[in-house]
């Protein structure tokens, strides 16, 4: 899957963060990149728009980052999900693993090409289990016509 | 320094620390962009001559300049401010009464507490105009750092600090109510006593109410509490403005 057909998600309450890492986006990476400063606003746009990977900052007003990468979870089970945090400790680390199926625990200050890096599995990550799902659901598809089939031949050999 | 002292500032640097990741963040971040956009640049411009092409990538990066240059400034600006309170708190062998204006202190005092309240505690400011008033600022601000850790602690989940400022006959005044658990009855006379605390561990900043009253008297203030359990407790810094006023004039 190309960077460009990607969308990254990034919600930070402080304008600087945000701002810095689209600037580091755009400059190396060809991802769409969008950004919120409202957690609650972030939530809304993930039922409008297409999006593979999620970084959500944890301590913000409206809701912290775990709650709102469960929130994301919950809508879009397969988008990858990313905390990037200056309040690193165990216990949220934990939390976070458990409760909103953590992909990847980022600490602030970040270093770019370790982000850049994260994105990137976390892209192929959500593009794997999208395949996965759509392979799936044409088993599921196929195993349904087959059952047709089988249907139809018991009625016309009885 | 006692060793509950101790253990409180330690969670308050602990506190600080992580409120600098913030735009430490974004400064390392922009760095890098910035090593970056200067060997794109370098790139460009080690041909002879610049195509057309270039020209627009060369927009581009200057726009990332921009940005770059603008969030370093928030970010300087933040880091400047946070580091600027705790100079405020730190200066504890002030040995000389200066001309304060109150509401900085309760500001740098804030901006201190930041990781402590954001988030969990709206802060209702209501200031009046102030005569500027004449005492040791830097332990006036411990007081006032101690009354807000305590008003953020009585409050368990979510609540509301109303910071109240006020001149009335020849003293200032700064109250600050909290809508937290309150303080019970037997216990409210006992508050101001050196060494009193009902926390189950030490987490405040520890310099305890006891040793708040003795600051304030120090300076020819009282100290006051009024509380009522499951409303919330306010307690009333009043302060002699003193020669302040005769300073402020000047």
């Amino acid at each position: 899957m190309s960077e460009k057909n990607t969308t990254v998600l990034i919600v930070d309450d402080e304008e600087m963060v945000t701002t810095a890492l689209r600037s580091f986006l755009q400059l190396e990476t060809s991802y769409r990149v969008l950004t919120f400063n409202s957690p609650l606003e972030a939530l809304e746009s993930t039922d409008l728009e297409w999006i593979d990977v999620v970084v959500a900052d944890f301590m913000m007003p409206e809701m912290d980052g775990i709650t709102f990468l469960k929130a994301v979870r919950e809508r879009r089970p397969e988008v990858t999900r990313i905390l990037l945090t200056g309040y690193a400790d165990k216990e949220n680390a934990i939390r976070a693993i458990n409760e909103a199926g953590l992909y990847y625990y980022l600490e602030k200050p970040w270093d770019n090409d370790h982000l850049q890096l994260v994105l990137r599995n976390g892209a192929e990550r959500t593009a794997l289990f999208r395949e996965l799902d759509a392979k799936v659901s044409e088993l599921e598809s196929a195993h349904d016509d087959l059952a047709g089939i089988r249907e139809r031949l018991i009625r016309a050999l009885l | 320094m006692t060793e509950h002292e101790r253990g409180s500032l330690q969670e308050l640097m602990a506190g600080l620390a992580h409120e600098l990741y913030t735009p430490l963040g974004a400064i390392r971040s922009n760095r890098d962009v910035l090593q970056r956009v200067i060997a794109r640049l370098s790139d460009i411009l080690a041909d002879e001559a610049v195509e057309e092409d270039e020209v627009e990538q060369i927009r581009g990066l200057v726009k990332t300049l921009d940005e770059v240059v603008e969030v370093d400034q928030l970010a300087v600006d933040m880091i400047t401010d946070l580091v600027a309170s705790v100079r405020d708190h730190g200066r504890t062998d002030e040995a000389i009464k200066r001309s304060v204006d109150l509401h900085e202190g309760l500001e740098s005092t804030l901006l201190l507490l930041g990781h402590e309240l954001k988030h969990r505690i709206e802060v209702v400011k209501e200031y009046s105009d102030l005569p500027r008033v004449e005492c040791f600022p830097s332990q006036l601000n411990q007081v006032f750092t101690n009354l807000l850790l305590n008003a953020s602690q009585a409050i368990a989940d979510e609540g509301t600090i109303t910071i109240r400022s006020y001149a009335a006959a020849g003293d200032v005044v700064v109250e600050i109510s909290d809508t937290g658990s309150g303080i019970a009855p037997q216990d409210l006379e006992r508050v101001f006593d050196v060494g009193f605390t009902t926390k189950p561990t030490p987490s405040g900043i520890g310099l305890g109410l006891g040793i708040c009253r003795e600051i304030v008297e120090r300076q020819g203030g009282r100290i006051e509490v009024e509380s009522r359990v499951g409303e919330g407790s306010t307690f009333r810094v009043i302060l002699p403005v003193g020669a302040g006023e005769a300073s402020a004039a000047r």
